[in-house]
């Protein structure tokens, strides 16, 4: 009588098999002797496995999802090597496409050039600095860097009728379309032709709700943020994103043409704005 | 000639990485699906889960469980996307009455819950369990999925969701006590089981002289506190 009382808080852990030995063999004895605590036992576990079917039943991942992830991973590894060829020619070591992230990549140059013998170069030297600037990373780090200031600068747009923009294409090289972010309840301002580590990019505000988003619409082929921002899903749109100065920043990649969003949105809501450009 | 040789190793520790991380999809699925309530959402979250966990496969130490791993990155991500504050947590606090749980349900009641005969109303029964579980608060949900779901330890589970194993038990058997209770109104409605003549003579539970009258009593002194 007592003794259910007693045993009764250990059942579940008994069940989940992370009950300790000495309780163990209390609980078994008293299990042996009780019909009813036994039957408890017998409902958690069966509970368990009714709950474990039907969770499993209703998600089984679709052969779209498979090829969706693996895509997915197959892009990531572009990134990781586009990444890494930049960070080798900064070290002016012999371009190698190897699948590591740059911090791996890193530490093995490390260990490699103090087995050969050679002390790692600190980066000193001009010509360091200036290939370090040429490369891809750092390159796209300032970009993202001119996207966000040039938002936070807010300068007077140079057009306002939406006519007027496909005088941008040549200048920016991809088609400028005005994505309309209505069901936002966003509205256009005016757009402008932003120079961007020596490119240009069509810069098109809007105001949504009290806040200034900034679309930049740009070759993305010339510009890969996807590099250096975090990779996000949203309703099955690879969005990359990413915060910088108290602002989010949000990018999508369309047949060549990038899109992306700065504004003092959180960057969750930058990643729903640009994914829904289409 | 020694860097061409470790890039192919790491290469080949990359493909291993994947395969196996790919082989964890339904799991995630599984897990992503009953967090977000949501089947298409819930692709987008495994979807971000596996390249987080492709641009964090440095810090994955080889040899420990790598489900437990990615469902840590999971439960991330989640968080940090549709739970900026942290999990759901719980406004259903301090002991509401639960006849399973309490112990004051025969023998026969819950027999009757898990009776193969009851087989036949399998889907049904799924379908009421998905829903039950969508009505937990998240921190008592995640604790169900993981524990009987992914059958991690309370150890694993405890490092996935933040918080100190003892927290991890009675997070998980206040999930199992709400969810029980569903089941058993469910069960009550379907005519599985007949409702427990709480008041007065239990011949059944005295019949297979099992110690349920004092449980009995216990649900008295409730009901007494209660009306």
């Amino acid at each position: 009588m007592n003794a259910c009382r007693r045993v009764l808080p250990l059942i579940e852990t008994f069940v989940d098999g992370e009950l300790k030995a000495s309780k163990v063999l209390e609980l078994e004895q008293h299990l042996a002797e009780c019909e009813l605590c036994c039957e408890r036992v017998r409902l958690i576990q069966a509970m368990q496995v009714s709950t474990r079917r039907a969770v499993r039943d209703d998600a089984q991942p679709s052969a779209t999802l498979q090829a969706r992830v693996q895509n997915a991973l197959v892009a990531e590894r572009e990134r990781e090597a586009l990444v890494e060829a930049s960070f080798d020619e900064h070290n002016r070591v012999l371009p190698w496409r190897a699948i590591m992230p740059i911090a791996a990549a890193a530490a093995f140059i490390l260990v490699w050039a103090a087995s050969v013998g050679t002390p790692p170069r600190p980066r000193q030297n001009a010509s360091d600095e200036a290939s370090l600037a040429s490369s891809t990373t750092a390159n796209v780090e300032q970009l993202i860097d001119e996207f966000v200031n040039y938002h936070a600068d807010d300068p007077p747009p140079q057009v306002t009728e939406p006519s007027q923009l496909l005088r941008f294409d040549r200048t920016v090289g991809v088609p400028v379309r005005l994505p309309s972010l209505q069901q936002y309840g966003a509205h256009w301002i005016g757009g402008s032709i932003v120079p961007v580590r020596n490119q240009r990019a069509a810069s098109l505000r809007y105001k949504l709700d009290g806040h200034r988003v900034t679309l930049y619409v740009y070759d993305s082929h010339r510009f890969p943020l996807r590099v250096m921002l975090e990779p996000r899903v949203v309703r099955n749109v690879p969005v990359y994103v990413g915060n910088r100065h108290g602002y989010s920043i949000a990018a999508v990649e369309r047949e060549g043409v990038g899109y992306a969003v700065a504004s003092d949105l959180n960057d969750r809501e930058s990643a729903e704005l640009v994914a829904s450009i289409r | 000639m020694r860097r061409n040789q470790k890039r192919q190793n790491q290469t080949a520790a990359s493909q291993d990485f994947e395969q196996e991380a790919l082989s964890h999809l339904g799991a995630l699925l599984a897990v992503g699906t009953r967090l977000t309530k949501n089947p298409s959402e819930a692709e987008d979250l495994v979807q971000d889960t596996f390249v987080k966990a492709m641009r964090a496969r440095h810090q994955f130490e080889a040899g420990t469980n790598m489900r437990a791993w990615l469902l840590r990155i999971l439960t991330n991500t989640f968080i940090n996307r549709y739970r900026r504050g942290g999990l759901e947590k719980s406004v259903l606090e301090g002991p509401d009455a639960d006849p399973l749980a309490d112990g004051w349900v025969g023998t026969a009641t819950m027999e009757a819950m898990r009776d193969p005969e009851s087989l036949a109303l399998r889907p049904v029964l799924e379908e009421e369990i998905n829903d039950a579980l969508d009505e937990l608060p998240d921190e008592f949900r995640l604790a169900v999925l993981l524990a009987d779901v992914e059958e991690l330890s309370y150890r694993e589970i405890a490092d996935i969701m933040g918080c100190p194993i003892g927290t991890v038990m009675s997070r998980l058997h206040r999930g199992r006590r709400l969810l029980k209770s569903r089941l058993y109104e469910q069960a009550l409605a379907m005519g599985i089981v007949s409702p427990e003549p709480v008041v007065g003579n239990n011949a059944e539970a005295q019949a297979d002289g099992s110690p349920a009258p004092v449980d009995l009593n216990e649900y008295r002194e409730k009901k007494g506190a209660v009306g």
